[in-house]
């Protein structure tokens, strides 16, 4: 079976700050595929890291972070190895991405054509101002905004048509991949559901893959079909999101998220809680960094940390994970 | 439960006919909007009453004007059979004691430059004079109480060395220091990481059944309103859609609004596509009339749009607003 090139490819990516604290490691040692056409969720809480990655894929790290360790391909290109000219025309063209704030991400004293123009002028040359208005208007009728509001400026459009402009910007160049990062974390639900609607829409013709950065649990199991969950920098876990209908069989941080949630259409409904807080990334707990909270955590997990247990479509990083049983298992 | 079925809980809180307006500057037309428009509920003791709708729908609102943090246009509020609307002064300072609301917001409701342990000390003291050993013994219990512990390590601590679940246990503890009876919870969990919010929706519920407590969950997530509420009541555009019990609300939504948020919030079965739903806002304006959802609602007809239907009882407990409602029909 000949295996086709995936859109994204992280290979044992590490990112710190460089704090008062001493460096930081935000990302550690992650590694993931993501090919055309799918949607991989990326679960975390804050301080998880996922932002982080999101912004190192895109080489938007800020001046205290680096990446220290690893390669991240897009298309095949290897992105840190790009100078800056090439890196200007790739980004956005092969990769974009819509931001945490999207409702802040436009620029307020622009109209929502000025800032439409903007990405598709500077990066085709040759594109006259008339094609560009033309390709504006399509823009705007993927997303199904009324063209009218081309001459709008941001502030007169609602949260969710916001959104809307800047799923249509970041997909004006008809990049191979999308970053999506909480793009729907400050609407309602019922704007949210019709932004995904149209998303998995627009991937069906574009084709585009997309890694969307979220907290919420049940959104992206229901979106993606590839679940990578998060927690203190690693990959704790990365399975197909049909697992995550059930609680067992998963990393013990993933089925304690399972319990916590309390689901809207079962019969029984109690939840609990993860006990404890989530981890200071500036001091990190030994061995596995879920080890405090975990109710199964034993001596080892304290000093050494797991090592990743491959199992069909699985990965779990968990010492008592029984490769046989398919389970958790307490020793 | 069986205890509450053999006596009948008694009614707390009663709100009949609630009417909010704000004053709008600037605008001609309107001078002012209608957030809250005529709406009734009643909370049993020990009861909790979640409050369902999307930013702007007044559910916020109305939880301020329960603990009289604003002052109701029109309308009764009546809590433990008083009438609380005209409460000011030492009248107020005393229902203070009786509710008490828990902010959204964790980082934002604590005093950053007092330790935790003022927190909870100044209500105890000035609202249950309590003093010396006696207050001591009093803020370890309710620090424990909440989960706070080791306690003689946290209360010497400020706001910002707690996380976010910590504040928020905390804003619970102040709460309960007044020893109330009903409790306003705005959006409690929303800012919390999702490992941490279980844990406070647990806490609640414990208090519920420890201390007999009545809550106003408010909040714009159906599932954990399902899983804190013993009933829920859908809010759009400042009116009340449907009330009834939480499980036969899920089960059997009859609004088609309701029907709306119920497939559109995730985990839900609905397989309906709603990549071109609007997203109008309501018109809260002066003179509105008619239902507010009617500009969304694929049942929309004409009578809707000149008078809102009103509350009807269509089963034990379930109560919708709606002209057109079809119980074997679901529109989204």
């Amino acid at each position: 079976m000949e295996a086709k090139q995936p859109v994204l490819e992280l290979e044992n990516v590490s990112v710190a700050y460089d704090s008062q604290a001493g460096m930081v490691q935000a990302v550690n040692d992650v590694s993931l595929k993501i090919y055309e056409n799918t949607i991989v969720g990326l679960i975390g809480e804050s301080g998880s890291g996922k932002s982080t990655l999101g912004n190192a894929i895109m080489r938007l790290l800020k001046n205290s972070a680096v990446l220290t360790n690893g390669t991240i391909k897009v298309n095949g290109k290897d992105v840190y190895q790009m100078d800056k000219k090439e890196l200007q025309k790739f980004r956005w063209s092969q990769m974009s991405m819509v931001f945490q704030s999207a409702m802040n991400a436009l620029n307020p004293v622009l109209t929502i054509e000025a800032q439409i123009l903007d990405v598709l002028l500077s990066h085709h040359k040759k594109m006259s101002k008339k094609e560009a208005r033309a390709k504006a208007v399509e823009l705007m009728e993927i997303v199904s905004i009324d063209p009218s509001h081309l001459k709008s400026y941001p502030h007169e459009l609602s949260g969710g048509m916001r959104q809307r402009v800047v799923i249509a910007i970041a997909i004006a160049l008809d990049p191979k991949l999308v970053i999506m990062d909480e793009p729907t974390t400050a609407l309602d639900v019922v704007v949210q559901r019709s932004i995904l609607d149209k998303i998995k829409e627009i991937q069906k013709v574009k084709k585009f893959a997309i890694l969307f950065i979220s907290h919420d649990f049940s959104l992206v199991s229901e979106l993606a079909s590839k679940v990578a969950i998060m927690y203190a920098g690693r990959f704790v876990e990365v399975t197909d999101s049909q697992s995550l209908k059930q609680a067992e069989g998963h990393h013990p941080y993933t089925q304690g998220l399972i319990h916590a949630i309390p689901h809207l259409t079962a019969d029984e409904v109690s939840i609990e809680g993860i006990p404890g807080n989530p981890p200071d990334l500036v001091d990190l707990p030994s061995g596995c960094a879920y080890h405090p909270r975990c109710p199964f955590a034993n001596e080892r997990c304290r000093i050494e940390r797991p090592a990743i247990s491959k199992v069909n479509n699985r990965e779990i990083e968990c010492h008592l994970y029984d490769v046989e049983r398919k389970e958790v298992v307490k020793s | 439960m069986k205890e509450a079925a053999s006596k009948e809980s008694a009614t707390l809180v009663e709100v009949e006919d609630l009417v909010i307006k704000f004053p709008v500057r600037g605008n001609k037309k309107n001078r002012f909007i209608t957030p809250v428009d005529k709406v009734s509920l009643k909370i049993k003791k020990g009861e909790a009453l979640a409050l369902v709708g999307e930013s702007g729908s007044g559910k916020t609102t109305i939880g301020r004007a329960l603990v009289r943090l604003l002052k109701p246009t029109d309308g009764k509020i009546l809590v433990d059979g008083e009438e609380i609307n005209d409460y000011k002064g030492k009248s107020l300072a005393k229902y203070r004691q009786v509710a008490q609301m828990i902010f959204q917001d964790p980082f934002g409701s604590l005093n950053p430059v007092k330790t935790i342990e003022s927190h909870v000390k100044f209500p105890l003291k000035k609202h249950q004079g309590f003093k010396g050993q006696e207050l001591d013994q009093k803020i370890t219990d309710l620090l424990v109480q909440v989960g706070l512990t080791p306690v003689n390590e946290i209360r010497k601590k400020y706001p910002h060395e707690l996380s976010g679940g910590q504040r928020q246990r905390l804003a619970i503890a102040r709460a309960l220091a007044v020893n109330p009876q009903f409790i306003v919870a705005d959006e409690p969990t929303s800012m919390l990481d999702v490992s941490i919010r279980a844990g406070i929706l647990q806490l609640m519920n414990d208090l519920k059944q420890e201390l007999d407590l009545s809550y106003l969950y408010i909040t714009h997530d159906l599932a954990s309103a399902r899983y804190f509420g013993d009933r829920i009541m859908v809010l759009y555009g400042g009116k009340v859609m449907e009330i009834a019990e939480s499980k036969e609300l899920i089960k059997h939504p009859l609004n088609p609004y309701t029907q709306l948020l119920l497939s559109a919030t995730p985990g839900s079965e609905s397989q309906i596509n709603l990549k071109d739903m609007t997203n109008e806002p309501p018109d809260l304006g002066e003179g509105r009339k008619g239902c507010p959802f009617v500009h969304r609602c694929p049942l929309a007809s004409n009578e809707c749009k000149e008078k809102m239907p009103a509350l009807e009882e269509v089963s034990n407990g379930h109560f919708v607003a709606c002209y057109h409602y079809d119980k074997e029909k679901i529109v989204f």
